[in-house]
């Protein structure tokens, strides 16, 4: 006896759920954070760029600084800029050249880097006036900087850390502060409350609140943006996996609607293999027209799962590769040959080779549609002509496909990319006709950034030709590809083909 | 319990195939594997094979192949695998088995979806795994049969 349990609680996977990362806790990850450093330590280049300009103008207008009370004799102009640089230095090497450690993480670099900034701040601000200067204004910066990149408890350490270096500035400017206050609080109401005090602890007090309120709405604002950000991460992961779970859905479903078709069509060749006996002409004809259509249904059914495929590749960062135009229709033509040899079809060939950036295998999918199309829609007996040329001075591509067949009506020709679209002039010259071709031919155009321009004339034949309007290289000589059917007075210009100056439709299709 | 399914009803007859004998005469047939879960295609395959001299053992499941395969003393020259049989990875998951324990096997795989299945082999192997896309056509299947295991002896 056997028993399974089934059930289908969907609810948890539904959730989002962030193991071990609560909001406030939740740290960036060390790429984020060397990214970072890196930013700050290109920033702090300008920092030491500034001083190093203050010190040239402190040289041309020095009593100027002095009058409006900026001291800069001390020469702590030159200290603050080399400690910054030397610190820098430092950063650099901890980040770039030494292993990462315990001791030396991001993490750590960082935390260097603001609390040397602070102390070189502190200096600064003393230097050009802790009260009625913008200079403090500066540690707002840093409390900002701290609350984005720290935990809020850690950005709250830099904010104190802020509040006493600012006292302390305070402090060592006005030693007699603390006694004077202290004497204030045993004698209050006496003449040691001065105005300056006043002044002071004004400052102190309005600028220590202002960091607060700084640290506070900035880490709120950061802790929002961080559970924003985990989210966003979370629903891409889920997109994802959603992805690759409609492609093996796609594959299952294109498996189990061809896996019969293809059952029944190895029997049908075991028939016309004569595995089960002689086979009469007549019953010949009816089975190979079974397998005719019985391959344009498998044809379909391939089709759409490369459709599929290729619309999800247009949502992915491919990587793009050179892709040498040569190697991919020769690829092509060695596919196709056989079914145009037996229509007595002559595919003759001219390339000038170039090589173009896209999406590997996509372009071969694409001419393998458009010249197989040509070949389906030729006249028996006829010529496909593949050219493949560079213009404009070199500075795009084109491959032009003509085919002499039954050609597309003018009326038809603004449809021929939708889904599913063919006409029944179509129809009736190629049974196996998907309506799903040219759909894939947009798609890898869209994909790949191609121009397509066609131009038809009814009963007379197709230019089909493919634009590359960026191409890497082109080679110089004209060369022809080495197959023994090619003739070199049958090149076919594209510009001067009949087809195009003909009455026909002529429409350039832009995919993009 | 996992013994070859015999063959039922694909009465050979001797006069009726053509290219027969191949791998005939004084040396001892070849022997090939075949799984797949579609009675139809092993039926077709083993006629194609067997009319051409080959000796075929065919396989209902994978596993039924990988046991008798484990327990052989003699193992087949060629193994034609179906991708999807029972699940959508098991043929993925015994190619890699296989390899693994019989390095001199040689191995195909054979399914409907030809090249689309590609994607799921990467990663799989460093060398080129041969795909071929059904329906079985004679003359084609036999030529990729030939060169396989002509490049044994060679």
């Amino acid at each position: 006896m056997a028993i399974a349990e089934f059930s289908w609680n969907l609810s948890d996977k539904n959730r989002f759920t962030l193991p071990g990362v609560g909001a406030n806790g939740a740290k960036l990850s060390d790429e984020v954070l060397i990214n970072n450093a890196r930013w700050f330590i290109i920033f702090r280049w300008g920092v030491i760029g500034v001083l190093l300009l203050f010190q040239v103008f402190a040289l041309v207008a020095s009593d100027e600084l002095t009058k409006i009370g900026i001291t800069h004799q001390q020469g702590w102009p030159l200290a603050v800029t080399l400690v910054l640089f030397i610190a820098n230095v430092i950063y650099i090497q901890a980040l770039d050249f030494q292993r990462q450690t315990k001791y030396n993480s991001p993490a750590i670099n960082i935390w260097a880097q603001i609390i040397v900034d602070l102390l070189c701040l502190s200096v600064v601000v003393h230097f050009i006036g802790s009260i009625a200067s913008p200079a403090p204004f500066f540690y707002v910066l840093h409390i900002a900087l701290a609350c984005i990149f720290f935990s809020t408890l850690e950005s709250l350490v830099v904010a104190a850390l802020v509040c006493v270096m600012y006292a302390t500035v305070l402090l060592a400017e006005h030693p007699l502060l603390l006694m004077a206050s202290g004497s204030t609080a045993t004698d209050p109401g006496t003449s040691f409350l001065s105005p300056l005090k006043i002044n002071i602890f004004l400052w102190m007090f309005t600028l220590d609140v202002l960091f607060i309120i700084v640290w506070y709405v900035v880490s709120r604002l950061a802790i929002v943006v961080r559970i924003h950000e985990h989210h966003l991460v979370e629903a891409y992961e889920e997109i994802r996996r959603a992805q690759v779970e409609k492609d093996r859905y796609a594959v299952l479903m294109t498996h189990q609607l061809k896996a019969p078709l293809d059952a029944i069509r190895s029997k049908i060749n075991l028939i016309k293999g004569e595995y089960c006996g002689e086979v009469p002409p007549e019953i010949r004809e009816v089975i190979s027209k079974i397998d005719y259509r019985a391959s344009g249904m498998a044809g379909l059914i391939l089709d759409v799962l490369k459709l599929e495929r290729l619309k999800a590749a247009a949502r992915d960062n491919n990587a793009r590769e050179q892709i040498n135009i040569e190697t991919v229709i020769r690829k092509c033509i060695d596919k196709l040959r056989p079914i145009a040899n037996s229509r007595h079809i002559d595919v003759k060939v001219s390339v000038r080779d170039f090589t173009v950036e896209g999406i590997p295998n996509q372009l071969e999918i694409l001419f393998e549609n458009v010249i197989s199309n040509a070949i389906a829609y030729s006249y028996d007996n006829t010529t496909v002509e593949i050219v493949a040329a560079v213009e404009g001075a070199g500075s795009y591509g084109i491959v032009t496909v003509t085919d002499h067949g039954i050609g597309i009506g003018e009326k038809d020709l603004p449809h021929i990319f939708d889904e599913y679209f063919y006409t029944p002039r179509a129809a009736v010259h190629n049974r196996t006709s998907s309506g799903i071709g040219l759909s894939i031919v947009k798609t890898v155009a869209e994909n790949n950034k191609l121009q397509i321009r066609i131009s038809s004339e009814q009963n007379v034949g197709t230019a089909f030709s493919v634009i590359f309007p960026t191409i890497i290289s082109g080679s110089i000589p004209e060369t022809e590809m080495h197959q023994p059917e090619v003739l070199s007075s049958h090149l076919v210009n594209p510009q001067s083909s009949p087809l195009d100056s003909g009455k026909g439709g002529n429409e350039l299709a832009s995919t993009h | 319990m996992h013994a070859p399914i015999q063959q039922q009803d694909a009465d050979k007859l001797p006069g009726e195939v053509p290219g027969s004998a191949l791998a005939q005469g004084s040396r001892v047939a070849k022997r090939i594997a075949h799984i797949d879960d579609d009675p139809d295609i092993r039926d077709t395959v083993r006629r194609i094979l067997e009319a051409n001299g080959y000796a075929v053992d065919s396989y209902q499941t994978m596993n039924d192949f990988m046991v008798s395969l484990w327990n052989s003393a003699d193992p087949p020259d060629l193994a034609i695998l179906d991708v999807m049989v029972e699940t959508m990875d098991i043929g993925l998951e015994a190619y890699v088995e296989i390899r693994k324990r019989f390095p001199g096997l040689h191995l195909i795989f054979m399914t409907s979806l030809g090249e689309e299945i590609r994607p799921y082999f990467t990663g799989l192997s460093d060398e080129w795994i041969l795909i071929v896309e059904k329906p079985v056509e004679p003359v084609s299947f036999l030529s990729i049969i030939r060169s396989r295991l002509g490049n044994n002896e060679s």
